[in-house]
């Protein structure tokens, strides 16, 4: 290159570490002036004084806000549903997403290994609103299961309840999560030395017994980091709620979006936000803890 | 690894998984694809809603999207938004996989995680933080075009950080330093040696972030343009209040474009890279 030598002197002075640090400069700046300082002002506010319809920071920190969320079972609760309904989420994920991954890992045929990865795939990138129209589509009250079951006379008038309701969220949030967590276990499921089970099986073990003894466990590094992406993201989550739930299952992220859209409070949505934060962290925590424990089992 | 197993050595071992196991794996994709088939059924069919049993096919509802003045304008809208985030992203967070995995420092791990961090921090309380740093810092991006890009660069990145660093992690550092000592300048040698071996990470990378940032809605909840309505919002809305067809129509495009972007992931990369990629 004709320049390379023009750049060359003074580059080379950096060394090596040097200069991957210059080539991610932009990068580092990035994340610090539009995640990093975001963030940090969003703990601030979350602090500030709650005056409705004010947004600027007013320097005047208290606790009121946390108070607030933690002596109103409105929003508490809604801290507990939150998580409860994320760790239900993924553990139903982990029992119906093992089998496939389990099948997909142990697909040995490339045509149909791709084809069964670009399903997964294809499921987890499109868009969750169109997945949730589907969803809405088979589960409503005149939904295709209602329509269904009343064609064949196994229902009367009144529809089953699928939708707008604590079930409805399960389905939504379990169609949503499913991929994630299928994904985080099928490279770990490949891990797996096939010699292993063929040793457990050649020294008289059945094969439930292989499964349970040398496949589960060796999986659980990738049962761990599913389960805690499929938390996060299902944790997360605003319009699996608010379209499955039809209103009737409040989140925290529908506190949020009523405390500052619809109420105007900032700093108290800032709170909520803050707590959700909080929340998703302490789960991280948790999970490196009990991947630690996991690893350390093993060795 | 058995590299080229005899096809009755790969029967034997393929038939090996247990028939409940089978069942089940049968179910979830089953709960997986089920939506994706609804959609396309309900954007084809030819009465005022999917009913059972079905009416019968037509065009008109993919005929109303392409005369929508909603939909396909918010069509046109996420496309846009989706290819400048995915340009941003694809070069910041490739910047980023080689600094973390180039460097060795204290501390290398603890910012590992903070790049990775948004994609397990929620979408909203993102889209919230910076709603409230664009009011207060008057910067200007307050409900504009590039201040959702600037969140859809944020949530994306970690894609691209993913599956280049995994690219990365494996390659063999002596090629360059070869390359290098046989007279090669360095932008030549990135170019001829490290490029076409971490370019499937970052293709796979791309691509996620563009899918990623077309079906965003969380994130772009507090910053969406009052003039412009991403896909998402505007199935949303539709989802919400009216529910009509030609939303389902809306949803075979973007359908369309979700597959076609997996089966361009699919022929440039192997997708077992994937499963074994690190997100966390």
């Amino acid at each position: 290159m004709s320049n390379d030598h023009l750049l060359a002197s003074p580059l080379h002075k950096l060394g090596k570490t040097g200069r991957a640090w210059l080539l991610a400069t932009p990068g580092i700046v990035y994340f610090l002036i539009f995640f990093a300082v975001p963030l940090a002002g969003l703990f601030l506010i979350s602090f500030d004084k709650p005056t409705a319809g004010v947004v600027e920071v007013q320097w005047m920190f208290r606790l009121d806000n946390f108070v607030r969320f933690f002596t109103r079972s409105l929003y508490y609760e809604a801290a507990i549903r939150s998580a409860g309904l994320a760790a239900l989420v993924s553990a139903i994920t982990l029992f119906l997403g093992y089998p496939l991954a389990y099948v997909i890992a142990k697909t040995l045929n490339p045509g149909r290994n791709t084809l069964l990865m670009i399903l997964v795939l294809c499921a987890m990138q499109l868009d969750m609103v169109i997945r949730l129209f589907g969803l809405m589509v088979l589960m409503g009250d005149n939904g295709l299961i209602n329509e269904f079951l009343r064609w064949t006379g196994f229902i009367g008038e009144t529809p089953l309840p699928l939708m707008y309701n604590f079930f409805g969220v399960v389905v939504g949030l379990v169609q949503f999560s499913l991929p994630f967590m299928v994904l985080s276990l099928v490279g770990v499921i490949q891990g797996i030395n096939p010699s292993l089970e063929e040793a457990a099986r050649s020294l008289g073990a059945r094969r439930w017994q292989t499964f349970w003894k040398i496949t589960i466990p060796m999986s659980m590094p990738g049962i761990l980091a599913g389960m805690l992406l499929v938390f996060a993201i299902s944790f997360s989550s605003y319009v699996v709620p608010t379209l499955m739930g039809g209103w009737k299952v409040v989140v925290l992220p529908i506190h949020i979006y009523q405390q500052i859209a619809e109420l105007g409070k900032w700093q108290f949505g800032a709170t909520v936000a803050v707590v959700m934060f909080a929340i998703s962290l302490l789960s991280m925590l948790v999970y490196q803890r009990a991947a630690a424990k996991a690893s350390g089992g093993r060795a | 690894m058995a590299t080229n197993p005899t096809p009755a050595r790969r029967k034997r071992r393929e038939a090996a998984v247990p028939l409940v196991i089978r069942s089940l794996a049968g179910l979830t994709l089953l709960i997986l694809l089920a939506p994706m088939v609804i959609v396309i059924l309900a954007g084809l069919n030819s009465g005022d809603h999917l009913s059972f049993p079905p009416e019968g096919l037509s065009f008109r509802w993919i005929i109303a999207f392409l005369n929508s003045d909603i939909f396909l304008p918010a069509y046109g809208f996420s496309l846009v938004v989706a290819l400048i985030t995915m340009v941003f992203s694809t070069i910041l967070g490739t910047t980023i996989s080689i600094f973390l995995v180039r460097t060795r420092f204290v501390g290398r791990e603890f910012m590992r995680a903070f790049f990775m961090s948004p994609l397990m921090l929620p979408g909203i309380v993102l889209g919230l933080a910076l709603y409230l740093f664009y009011i207060s810092s008057g910067i200007g991006l307050i409900r504009t075009i590039p201040g959702l890009i600037v969140g859809h660069i944020l949530v994306t990145c970690p894609y691209v950080i993913g599956t280049v660093s995994a690219a990365l992690v494996g390659f063999d550092t002596s090629l360059e330093e070869a390359a290098r000592s046989l007279g090669a300048g360095r932008l030549q040698t990135f170019r001829k040696i490290t490029l076409p071996v971490i370019a499937p990470g970052i293709v796979a990378g791309s691509v996620f972030s563009f899918i990623v940032s077309f079906g965003q809605f969380d994130v772009s909840l507090f910053l969406t343009p009052p003039n412009s309505t991403p896909l998402p919002m505007a199935l949303y809305i539709s989802l919400r209040y009216t529910f009509e067809p030609t939303a389902a129509a809306a949803g075979i495009f973007a359908i369309f474009l979700v597959v076609v972007s997996m089966l361009i992931t699919a022929k440039l990369t192997n997708l077992k890279r994937l499963a074994n990629v690190n997100f966390s």
